[in-house]
Formats: C-alpha cells, structure tokens, sequence
C-alpha cells in the first residue's frame, strides 16, 4: 500500500511537470489552434535567462565562457524577471513564425515549420553561446528541507520539496488562467479571437494585439515552467527538446486547447509513467503515447476537451 | 588557428565505399592531417565540445614543438552528433578529406558502427571516450587511449570498502539506453559480487531522464550502504541529488561518465563524498601533464582538465609522435596513403608514451596499457557551487 502511495506521489510529482510545461502550448493553441513547436526553446529561455539573472557563470565551451551579469537577484525575483523575458521572445516568435504566414493567408500548418525551425536555431545559438554543459540553480529555497516525509516508518513515504512547489505553481497557474479568460474584459477578447477571428475583427476587437498577448502569456507561462523544472534538477540548450514531445501528447490527452485539461492530461501520464516496472524504464517514455493512443479511440476529443461543431 | 572542417555533406559520403579511400594520395611535405571526428552537438555534446577542447590544445602545443619534425599539424574537425549514423558520415568525411588517422567517435555505440569503415578504409582509430568492452577487437587499425572499464571500475568499489568496510548491501543505478553505462554496470555488479556484497537491487534509467523519484524511492526502499550509478554527468548527477534530497545517507559510487567538472552544476552540494574511478587526474606528475593542465587553464579561464579532454590530448600526441617516429625510418613522403595509414598503424602500436594520462603503451590488439589509475572523491566548496577531485589512493 505504502509502495502504491510513493508510485502515486511519484506520478502526481512528474505530471505536474508536464502539466505545467503544457499550459503554454495550450494557451496558443486555444487561440490561433496551431501548436507552436518553438515553445521548448521558449521554455529553455527561460531557464537559460532566469540562471543569468542569479549571477551565476556559464561554463567553459560556448563563446560567453564564464560569462556571468554584475547582478545578483533572488531566485524569486529573477524567476519573474526570466519569464517576463521569456514572454517577450515569445512575441518575437509570433513576429517572426506566425504573423508573416498569417498575413499572408497561408495554411496554418506551415506555421508548425516556421516554428519549428525557430526552435531549432533558438537551440543552435544556445549551444553557440553557452556551451553544452548543465546548469543547476543551487539551493534556492532557503531553509527548507530538501524533502517532506509524508508517512514515516521503516518504509517512509517521501516527496521533494520542489516537487511539491511545482505542483503548487501549477495549480496556481491554472486558477490564474482559467480567471483571465473567463472572468476579464482581455480573456473575453481571447475568447472572442479564439472563436472566430475574422468576425472577431469586424467586431473592432484588435486581433494581432490579442495574438501578441496570447503568445506573450504562453512565453511567460513557458519562462516560469522552464526556470522551476530547471530546479528540480539541471538544465542544458536540449532542456525543451525531450519534454516538448510529452508536452504534445499531454495537451492532446487533456483535450486541445483546454486549460484544466492540460493539468489532467499531464498528471494522467505522470501516473502512467510511475508505475512503469523499473525494469521496463527504457520503454516508459513509450507511456503517454500508449494511453493517448487509448483515450483518444474511446474519447476522439481528449479527456476534458469538448467534440468540435464543424461549421458549414 | 590552422584546424579546419571537412567539406561536403554527410548524406553524399554515407554509404559510400572506403577501401581505396585516398589509395594514391601522398603527403605534401607541409602538413599532417588528422581526423578529429566527435560529437559537437546532440545530447552528448558536452563530451564531444571536452574532446574539441583537448584536440585544440594538443594542435597548439605539438604543433610549438616543431609539428611532425618540421611539418603543421592540421586537425580536421567532424561533427558525429551523437548517433551512429552521424559517427559513420563524419568517418566517411574525414576519411575522404584524406586523413592518416583519427581520434574519435565520443560513444561506444558510435565506435561499434563507424570504427569497421575505419578498419575496412585501412585508417588507423584512436577512440579517446571508449570504454565500453569489445572495441579494440573492432579490426585491426582501431585502438584506444581510453582503458576498458573493466579496468578502472572496480578500483572504485575497493576505495569505498576501505572507507566504510561495514558495506553490506548494494544498489546499483544506471542508463540502460548508453552502451558505455550497460557495459560498465555489468563490471560493477560483477565486482560487487565478487566482493561478497548484497547486490540488493538494479535499476535502470534513461540519459534523457530529469526525474528519478521511482528509482530513488525504490533505492532507498531496499536500504543500502553504498549505490553505484553508471550514467552521464546530468543524469548521474541528477540521480546522486534526488537520491540526497530523498534522504540517502550512505556512499556513492559515480562511473566514468560521471568523472568530468561538468557534474559539479549538476548535483551541487550533494555533490559531495562521490567516489570516481579515474584514467586520468590533473594530479598526474609528469612535464606532459603540467603543460596540459596550464594550457587548459590558460585556454578556458581556469579550471581543471576533464578526462575526456585528457584523453583527446592523449590521442592527438599518440599519432602525432608515432608520425615522428616512422618519419625518422622511412620519410612520410616516400610513401602513398595507404601504405602510410598502414605503417602508422604499426607505429602506433610498437610505442611507448609519457602524456598526460601518464606512461602508456598498446598491446597487439590495440588496447591501452596504462600504468596507473586513481580514484578520486568529490570535495565540494562550502556554498556547495564549485568543488574538485580530490585523489584518495
């Protein structure tokens, strides 16, 4: 029983990594429903930002070696300050993948290249400046304890601390989300564009303001997860790449474009993976797609997602 | 700086046949080529950018040492990403740009693939980062300056029964998708039981992995005194702090893959007490070394050498020096390419060689004879940021 609580703890532990991890793919594809593939590089950013803000050194391999800012920020602050510069290179990736294809007319899945290929450049220059090695943040919070036991005994039940505060800014996030879209003047905007977005202009609402918006909240929300999964353990310039394709899969699993959906979809897979035997682990990241593959021949739309009314 | 890259993309030499690469070329009379070829990108681009490191130390300073009795040393650099596709392309490149030699793949599983179109090319191998069993026995032109783990691992495992010999129960931990971790946990475990100990449990990761929580859980779950973890720098890193965090007191043994400054970011504090079996150490007291470990100093700001720069440096001067030698018998432009990379080959085995990993030599297969090893334990600094390898033998 102990062992099924730890698998759970586990699972719940590393699905709200994807979880908030998905949370900005979901954002911008509730509103323009086109995934946009650059945000792992956003979210990897993120890190990359947060950890200069600290004033802490980069390493011997890149051309910035030992390059490190004369500033020494709180880890809190530079958090902040690391997803609002995240925010702001993910408006520049709506300038520079998205609007000029859109404006154009052209099919929205040319913006799944364009996207990509700014990831893959993102990742490049990362490389190119700082180098391939691993960056941690240290220890950031304070003094408190490295793990919580939550059943003692000879057999303890245990979480790490930062796992639990991922969990806690995830929820947090979704509650901040879901009330800004469904409860201010901006989210019914958001709305708005994500419903039609042509009648949504004709209206007078300013759509590429609200296209901006959407993809500076999804950089935000990409900085922020980037930055504390990075404090669980370490990043690199790869950090956003191995996550982006669970990422994928849990924003389809939850249902596309739905927020609290992306909170179950991931914590769904997270379990999912927990309780993959140790000797099996090479097979576990085979996991999500295995249960997407399921949910979606019973539930086509996803687990939270609602079925789409084609219009004619 | 007089170290280029191979032209011509990967996707046009694959495949292509290598036995009469280059058959009737000669060298010129300015320069040696040598193939650099590692993985510069990809996931385990930190081992390839440490290997880039050493062989640009080793042009520069081999080359101040009057190059090959008179002619420059050029490296060729190759990028090999980190699969075996990419190691086969970047072989076929450096091959067909006309090299005598090569100091490459980064991987094992990389050296299983593109080290028989070496062999089958007739172009001699050094692998700096192999250490997984089987690779000199890939032909006859591959060798290896990086000692078989079977070697070096279980120096580790006596280190930690010195300083606990209450050891009973053992975990061991480590990335079932890297060739070099499979091989080098099967040494571990082997010595594990020959030591008389518990092997109480085996998990496995994947180097891609940032979560360890079931693993650890499960580690500490079948309390042991000692957990061995074969992998990479961020993962074994990464496992080594989860596993602290999660409440482990006891030793830690880190495999070669963890031997590198890289994982000190990583793990941080927690850091702290890893036991690493080593096939070099900055602390190696010998001219070679010292002038090594400044030219990296000088190079990257400070700092010590990793091994896998040691041991690129190492493979650099192994033909740079062989060349010196055979030059001295029979002039290098006497010869055509072919035959060349043949008695190079030859002369690669039948010398004796004082670097920075200290004396070393070959055997007829092409397997290092090294003279000594070391095993190290990680000292961290007091805000837990920085730390070193401290020799403890």
């Amino acid at each position: 029983m102990r062992l099924l609580f730890q698998k759970l703890l586990n699972g719940v532990a590393i699905g709200s990594v994807y979880a908030l991890f998905a949370l900005g793919y979901t954002v911008v594809f509730s509103i323009l429903r086109v995934i946009n593939f650059a945000h792992g590089a956003i979210f990897t950013v993120g890190a990359y930002i947060t950890y200069a803000l600290t004033g802490a050194a980069f390493g011997k391999n890149g051309q910035l070696r030992n390059a490190s800012l004369p500033l020494e920020l709180n880890f809190w602050l530079a958090l902040a300050l690391g997803a609002l510069g995240a925010g702001v290179l993910g408006v520049l990736v709506e300038r520079l993948a998205f609007k000029p294809l859109r404006e154009r007319g052209s099919d929205p899945l040319l913006t799944l290249v364009s996207s990509l290929g700014v990831a893959i450049a993102t990742v490049n220059i990362l490389q190119y400046l700082f180098g391939a090695e691993n960056y941690s943040f240290g220890e950031t919070l304070g003094s408190m304890r490295a793990s919580v036991t939550l059943v003692g005994g000879e057999l303890p039940v245990v979480i790490r601390t930062k796992q639990i505060v991922i969990f806690a800014v995830s929820m947090v996030m979704v509650v901040g989300l879901t009330l800004l879209i469904n409860r201010t003047r901006t989210g019914k905007g958001l709305r708005a564009v994500a419903e039609d977005l042509t009648t949504a202009r004709l209206l007078g609402i300013d759509t590429d303001r609200l296209i901006r918006l959407s993809f500076f909240i999804s950089g935000v929300l990409g900085g922020i997860a980037g930055a504390l999964i990075g404090l669980a353990g370490s990043f690199n310039h790869q950090f956003g790449v191995a996550i982006g394709l669970k990422g994928l899969a849990v924003i389809v699993l939850g249902g596309l474009g739905d927020i609290p959906g992306a909170v179950v979809g991931g914590l769904v897979i997270g379990v999912a993976e927990a309780f993959v035997p140790a000797e099996y682990n090479a097979y576990k990241d085979a996991v999500p797609f295995v249960v997407l593959l399921v949910v979606l021949l019973v539930r086509p739309s996803g687990l939270l997602g609602r079925a789409q009314v084609q219009k004619v | 700086m007089s170290s280029s890259r191979a032209q011509g993309g990967a996707a046009k030499t694959a495949g292509q046949p290598a036995a009469d690469a280059g058959a009737g070329q000669r060298v010129t009379g300015h320069e040696v080529l040598i193939g650099i070829a590692v993985a510069e990108t990809s996931n385990v681009a930190l081992l390839g950018q440490e290997e880039v490191t050493g062989a640009r130390i080793a042009e520069r300073l081999l080359n101040e040492d009057d190059g090959v009795n008179g002619r420059r040393l050029r490296l060729l650099f190759q990028d090999t990403g980190g699969d075996e596709i990419g190691a086969i392309n970047a072989f076929q490149n450096v091959i067909n740009a006309g090299v005598l030699g090569i100091v490459g793949p980064t991987l094992s599983q990389q050296a299983f693939a593109a080290d028989t179109r070496a062999d089958a090319a007739g172009v001699p191998v050094l692998g700096p980062s192999n250490t997984a069993k089987g690779i000199p026995q890939i032909g006859k032109f591959v060798a290896r300056v990086s000692a078989g783990v079977d070697v070096v691992a279980p120096l580790a495992v006596e280190q930690a029964l010195k300083l606990n010999p209450a050891i009973k129960r053992v975990a061991v931990a480590y990335a079932q998708n890297d060739a070099f971790s499979s091989s080098e946990t099967k040494i571990f475990q082997a010595t594990v039981k020959k030591k008389g100990l518990d092997l109480a449990l085996v998990q496995r990761f994947q180097t891609s992995d940032t979560d360890f929580t079931s693993q650890v859980t499960n580690i500490v779950g079948s309390r042991p005194q000692l957990v061995v973890v074969s992998g990479l720098a961020a993962d074994g890193g990464n496992l080594v702090r989860q596993l602290r965090e999660l409440g482990y007191k006891g030793l830690v043994i880190g495999g070669n893959g963890l031997n590198t400054t890289n994982v000190l970011p990583v793990c941080g504090r927690f850091c702290d007490g890893i036991l690493i079996a080593q096939a070099y150490s900055p602390a190696v007291d010998n001219p070679i070394n010292k002038r090594f470990v400044a030219a990296y100093s000088q190079q990257t700001g400070g700092g010590q050498p990793p091994q896998f720069t040691a041991q690129t440096f190492t493979g650099v001067q192994v033909f740079v020096e062989a060349l010196r030698r055979l030059d001295k018998t029979s002039r290098l432009e006497t010869m055509d390419l072919k035959t060349l990379r043949s008695e190079l080959n030859n002369a690669v085995l039948a010398g004796t060689y004082e670097t920075p990993l200290g004396t070393i030599a070959f055997d007829p297969e092409g397997e290092i004879k090294q003279e000594k090893f070391y095993v190290a334990q990680i000292k961290m600094d007091r805000g837990g940021k920085d730390g070193r390898f401290v020799l403890i033998n």
